[in-house]
């Protein structure tokens, strides 16, 4: 059974956001105004060691938001990846207040500014609805991965730096990146470290 | 310009409630800059502070969207599901079954020389009404926070999807917007009774006797002195008046979204609402056995506004005297 999760290669990322863009297209249907699943996030801007990261919800297999949410309406599917069911959300954003890595976000169209249901990334695998339902598009976006192919975040990244797949696949992906990369300065010709030479 | 300003009121409040909760990650933070400032640039050192909480540039515009990893929300959501959490069922749980054995142990307290008849006002119509308000309110969202705290364990197992999404639904609206009316009457209730509550050198005497309700042993048939409330009272009336605020003030911000406060500010206030919780809801218990079971003619304080003359001479004998002699007694037409 496959455990799939996003993995961002700091050393590629070139902060393009198309993985964002990707992302709001592959879901448009589903994502009302002000809702942005994915984000790309730079460190260091500018400075030496600078570095982007690509982020959205990492489908963790001992999910905060799972575990916090007072309405129980989180699922995982068999291949790990944690969906939730919009019908039973309450809006509460406790999952936001849990969540290490800022992955659910609430729509605010109702009065009083309160807010509406809990979207964030499904790993393009829509919701508890049937699959390629109007309702799933409408409300979850796209399912991918009941087409067999993998979020298009990651099937559009210009650079290969953002990976979505089973663990075990893409992290012996980035093994061999490493392995090849090797450490700085021990193969010559060959530094990865980004803007080190300006230090 | 209000929203913000009251924002920045709500957040200092908050941190000012629970800055120990706070410290640890503080000095994770601390460490990690040290470390970050003797290590060469490497990979390790950039992931540590990612999980430290550095926060980047991004184009992104939601609350603390620079912010890769917060793993503060994580640690209060352990608090609330190991502790929090199993602390509400054991008080609910507990304090019901304890009184209920105790009730059937002891019998309820009787007035010594029966009923006489004659009815003295001791609360006004408006306190009353400001009384049931609160109550009702109260009571309202106490069972409907319960559902919200608890419900996915000792509900949602039992009945179908369905239900359970209306129910849940149910809860939060109406948890939503039972908040405020009981904020409204909680405010009026504590200003109008607060100068009743203070507390008096006779209360102490009324402790070591447990209020004069216990049929037995050596505390059989004994009556402490009381002024108008008695020392259970105040005590009952300053858990509520302090942690009242403590649940008024975290419900009003988490209820408002649009005062996108800090993940680590809400969960804070998710914690400091859910340990007020459990004192009010622990005294709530406690007052409506004492009122409904064990006081005998207790109840009809609440529903006239007039109690016993025996009743007040037993329960509060200060009050009553002080009463009697300034002529401020009345009885019942």
């Amino acid at each position: 059974m496959a455990v799939m999760k996003f993995l961002c290669d700091t050393k590629r990322c070139i902060e393009c956001n198309g993985c964002v863009t990707a992302c709001s297209n592959s879901n448009s249907e589903a994502l009302v105004w002000g809702i942005q699943r994915r984000r790309v996030v730079t460190l260091k801007e500018g400075e030496p060691g600078e570095a982007s990261i690509s982020v959205a919800c990492m489908h963790c297999t001992d999910a905060p938001c799972m575990a916090v949410c007072p309405a129980n309406c989180f699922y995982r599917t068999d291949d790990g990846i944690v969906l939730h069911n919009k019908a039973t959300c309450i809006g509460c954003g406790y999952c936001f207040y849990a969540c290490p890595f800022g992955a659910p976000q609430f729509p605010q169209k109702t009065s009083f500014g309160s807010r509406g249901k809990m979207d964030k990334c499904t790993y393009c695998a829509g919701g508890p609805v049937p699959d390629f339902s109007k309702e799933e598009v409408e409300l979850y976006g796209a399912n991918r991965i009941a087409e067999g192919k993998l979020p298009l975040c990651a099937e559009m990244c210009s650079t290969k730096a953002l990976l979505a797949g089973d663990a075990e696949v893409i992290s012996s992906i980035y093994r061999q990146r490493v392995a090849a990369r090797s450490n700085p300065n021990v193969i010559w010709g060959y530094d990865p470290q980004t803007a080190a030479d300006f230090k | 310009m209000m929203i913000k300003s009251l924002r920045r009121l709500l957040t200092l409040l908050v941190v000012l409630m629970s800055v120990s909760v706070v410290m640890p990650s503080y000095a994770a933070n601390e460490q990690t800059s040290q470390q970050m400032a003797n290590a060469e640039q490497s990979t390790a050192d950039m992931w540590r502070a990612v999980k430290a909480g550095e926060v980047g540039t991004t184009a992104a515009t939601e609350v603390e969207a620079g912010v890769l990893i917060n793993t503060f929300g994580n640690e209060g959501k352990i608090i609330k599901n190991d502790y929090i959490n199993p602390a509400m069922m054991a008080v609910v749980v507990g304090v019901f079954s304890i009184f209920l054995i105790f009730f059937l142990v002891n019998g309820p307290s009787k007035l010594t020389k029966g009923f006489s008849g004659k009815m003295v006002l001791r609360w006004s119509r408006a306190d009353v009404i400001l009384h049931w308000g609160m109550a009702i309110s109260c009571f309202a969202l106490i069972l409907t926070g319960l559902t919200i705290m608890l419900g996915r364990h000792i509900i949602q197992p039992f009945i179908g999807h369905e239900a359970w999404a209306f129910i849940i639904h149910f809860c939060k609206t109406v948890h939503d917007w039972v908040g405020p009316v009981f904020f409204v009457f909680w405010a009026i209730c504590v200003l109008k009774w607060m100068p009743r509550q203070t507390f008096k050198s006779y209360d102490l005497k009324w402790f070591l006797v447990a209020g004069g309700y216990i049929n037995f042993g050596p505390f059989k048939g004994k009556h402490p002195h009381s002024g108008y409330a008695n020392a259970g009272e105040k005590m009952w009336f300053w858990s509520l008046a302090i942690f009242g605020l403590f649940i008024c003030t975290t419900g009003l911000m988490l209820v408002f979204p649009g005062l996108a406060l800090p993940r680590e500010v809400a969960m804070i206030a998710v914690l400091v609402h859910g340990v007020s919780a459990i004192v009010i809801i622990g005294f709530t218990i406690v007052h409506i056995w004492m009122a409904t079971a064990l006081s005998e003619g207790g109840l009809e304080c609440m529903k006239s506004g007039y109690c016993d003359e025996n009743w007040a001479i037993q329960h509060h004998d200060i009050w009553y005297d002080e009463i009697k002699a300034n002529g401020s007694l009345k009885y019942q037409d």
